[in-house]
């Protein structure tokens, strides 16, 4: 056999190996789309609950203040924003996305004279701003899925405390957010949404006038809202993370599908191509053989 | 009587929902019971027990960890950070 031949299916045998492994990738992916989805929705009900209740105690108590709720928080100049990424590649452009959008958000901030704090989840984000010798302020990596939960819990503890720390070294003004919003598992968006000052217009406006029932606080609409507010920021922490871990998979599923396509049409360029050699091969040696008889025969010999 | 429509949920899932004739929950303040017409009230909630009584005086009673709970217009949504099944039912 020659060796383009060899070549030729070296190639074949190679692309087909990666074939399955893409395939299993992408059947795997599909069938955690739909869990993660499901971790999804069973959260929506306690959040629906916790934003209703935000809703009414800041609409229904002039008097009541926290500070999470002052939209004018600006003490040391930090702005800290949270970026969701993957632990793992092979999702195509999932952590990419999110990457970019968080530096588009750290350059805005950064023109209105801001320092942009970054928390980072997954080692991809991680890794990103390592490798540009960018560390980010805290890091979460690697993650389970499982653990997302408990995850979000402790980013929430952990941002809340810097949120409200005195310590101008550490305290940050704003808290952003940067994940996936898992809307269908063929379409998911990269988002950027500020969690803290918490945008209590926007509550107003989205629930419409149907006023809320003047409620009575127990104790009182302090401590109710003192216990609310690190719940909603959790909620929508952990939330997001659920989210954005269903759009990874979703994104894979399609990163992989794409790859499988793509080492298809290898396989069959490659086999086309060792077909031709194969072909080129026969011809030369069939051509050599009658060249030669010719040859043998023009000579006069009659004998070998 | 009008019932009590109780949603019962924690982070990540629905623990409980229906009707109930009678809600109990262990407000930052001392128990406090919930029945049909009550005024809205929005409690904070401690460690303890939440028993809720269904309209066939059935009773379901559940240990939870931190959360609050509303009451509007006899739609009562207790949301807890973790509830588990309370030791007197296991």
């Amino acid at each position: 056999m020659g060796a383009q031949q060899r070549v030729y299916k070296q190639r074949i045998r190679s692309a087909q190996g990666m074939k399955k492994i893409f395939k299993a990738q992408e059947m795997i992916a599909a069938s955690r789309i739909s869990k993660a989805h499901a971790r999804v929705l069973a959260t929506t009900p306690y959040a629906d609950a916790i934003t209703r209740a935000i809703g009414s105690v800041a609409t229904h108590s002039d008097e009541v203040a926290h500070p999470f709720l002052q939209a004018e928080r600006s003490i040391s100049g930090r702005s800290g924003i949270l970026l969701i990424t993957a632990d793992r590649g092979m999702a195509g452009a999932y952590s990419p996305n999110a990457i970019r959008a968080a530096e588009q958000l750290a350059n805005t901030l950064r023109d209105q004279g801001k320092e942009p704090v970054m928390y980072v989840v997954g080692r991809k984000g991680d890794s990103y701003y390592r490798f540009r010798d960018r560390a980010p302020h805290r890091s979460w990596t690697p993650y389970k899925e499982h653990e997302l939960p408990d995850l979000g819990r402790e980013i929430a503890a952990v941002v809340t405390e810097e949120l409200l720390t005195e310590d101008l070294d550490r305290h940050i003004d704003e808290l952003f957010v940067v994940g996936h919003r898992f809307e269908t598992r063929f379409v998911q968006q990269t988002r950027s949404t500020r969690l803290v000052p918490l945008g209590l217009v926007e509550a107003e406006t989205a629930e419409a006038a149907p006023t809320f029932p003047l409620y009575a606080f127990t104790p009182d609409a302090d401590t109710v809202l003192e216990e609310l507010i690190p719940r909603y920021v959790e909620a929508r922490i952990i939330n997001i993370l659920l989210q954005s871990m269903a759009s990874e998979h979703a994104s894979r599923q399609r990163a992989m599908k794409t790859a499988t396509d793509n080492a298809e049409t290898q396989i069959d360029k490659f086999t086309r191509l060792a077909n031709t050699a194969r072909q080129a091969e026969i011809t030369q040696e069939i051509t050599e053989i009658v060249g030669g008889a010719n040859a043998l025969a023009g000579s006069g010999r009659t004998e070998r | 009587m009008s019932s009590l429509e109780v949603t019962f949920v924690t982070a990540d899932r629905t623990v409980w929902t229906g009707q109930a004739a009678q809600v109990v929950v262990p407000a930052a303040d001392g128990s406090m019971g919930i029945l049909p017409q009550m005024q809205p009230t929005l409690a904070v909630l401690e460690r303890g027990l939440v028993r809720i009584i269904d309209e066939s005086g059935q009773a379901t009673e559940r240990s939870v960890v931190g959360g609050f709970v509303s009451v509007d217009t006899d739609v009562v949504t207790i949301a807890v950070d973790d509830a588990e099944l309370a030791p007197s039912d296991l």
